[in-house]
């Protein structure tokens, strides 16, 4: 790559950040992926261990980079496994899109008090709401459909925990390695 | 660094709160209920599902009445009796709701889910 950007100077200069973003969706994506060849037991149930990146992404670098690397996430590992804009997509998007919200407001309000068990829990919770409610207003509008709902969510309860200490202990890796953040 | 912050319990007991709800709300014993019993006369001509949207015809004594499914819920919409009782009763979904047609002898009656009444009678 050295070479190339040698011979011909990019138009638009990637920035320290744009570099940033770009390894850590990598990171995300590959996980996206990996978990997609995994059969679920129950449809829209997976572990969400792409979550983990997210979480530890905003506890580290803030609401952009985790926005950016979530977003990124969902578009590229839809192109690769090939759902780009199917359903799959839509409910995949919605659901990242719910969980950064959720996370922005989470963080905003008590930032301090908050680790990453909770913001994954509140992650997973909000990712899934904002799933069944496309899956329920746009796809199938039927009752059967929200009576699968309180098992969607319990499976996102567990999973938001597990990943969140999956996060958290990420997280004191990171920081007892001493990485510097960008804050 | 604490595993556990006041904050993330605050979040796991609201979201643990928010399942429980959620359980009360999409879970309770459904008063709709989800298939209907067609007869003819006293012989049980079909059983019918509630989920599916469809027309179904049946033929009773007088001629063809047309029974219609949409979202859950089933009526008459044509019969060939004089007073379109049977019609004119509209939709019904509720466990132990009956549309009834006598001069052409048929019936309708709602099945499945939990019954919260014997007969309703409107």
């Amino acid at each position: 790559m050295a070479v190339s950007q040698r011979e011909s100077e990019p138009v638009f200069p990637t920035d320290r950040e744009d570099q940033l973003v770009a390894g850590l969706a990598a990171l995300a994506i590959a996980i996206h992926i990996l978990e997609a060849a995994f059969p679920s037991p129950l449809p829209g149930v997976k572990p969400g261990l792409a979550n983990v990146v997210t979480v530890v992404v905003y506890l580290r670098y803030g609401l952009r980079v985790a926005a950016w690397v979530a977003l990124l996430r969902v578009l590229v590992g839809s192109l690769l496994i090939g759902t780009f804009l199917s359903p799959t997509f839509l409910l995949s998007a919605t659901g990242a899109v719910a969980a950064i919200v959720v996370l922005g407001v989470i963080g905003g309000i008590g930032r301090s008090a908050v680790g990453a068990v909770g913001l994954s829990v509140a992650a997973a919770l909000a990712h899934m709401s904002g799933q069944i409610w496309v899956a329920y207003s746009l796809f199938i509008p039927h009752p059967a459909l929200l009576s699968l709902a309180p098992v969607l969510l319990t499976a996102a309860l567990v999973f938001g925990c597990v990943s969140g200490l999956i996060a958290a202990s990420v997280d004191s890796l990171l920081r007892s390695r001493g990485n510097p953040t960008h804050e | 660094m604490r595993i556990l912050r006041a904050g993330d319990v605050l979040i796991l007991l609201a979201g643990t709160a928010l399942v429980g709800a959620s359980y009360a709300a999409f879970w309770s014993p459904r008063v709709e209920g989800d298939k209907a019993i067609i007869s003819v006369g006293h012989d049980t001509v079909a059983h019918a599902s509630l989920l599916e949207d469809r027309k179904i015809p049946i033929d009773g004594l007088l001629g063809r009445s047309l029974l219609q499914i949409e979202d859950g819920r089933i009526r008459f919409t044509e019969s060939p009796c004089p007073g379109r009782y049977c019609i004119h009763t509209g939709w019904i979904s509720r466990t132990g709701q009956v549309a009834a047609c006598l001069p052409n002898g048929v019936v309708v009656e709602v099945e499945g889910g939990a019954r919260e009444f014997d007969a309703i009678n409107l």
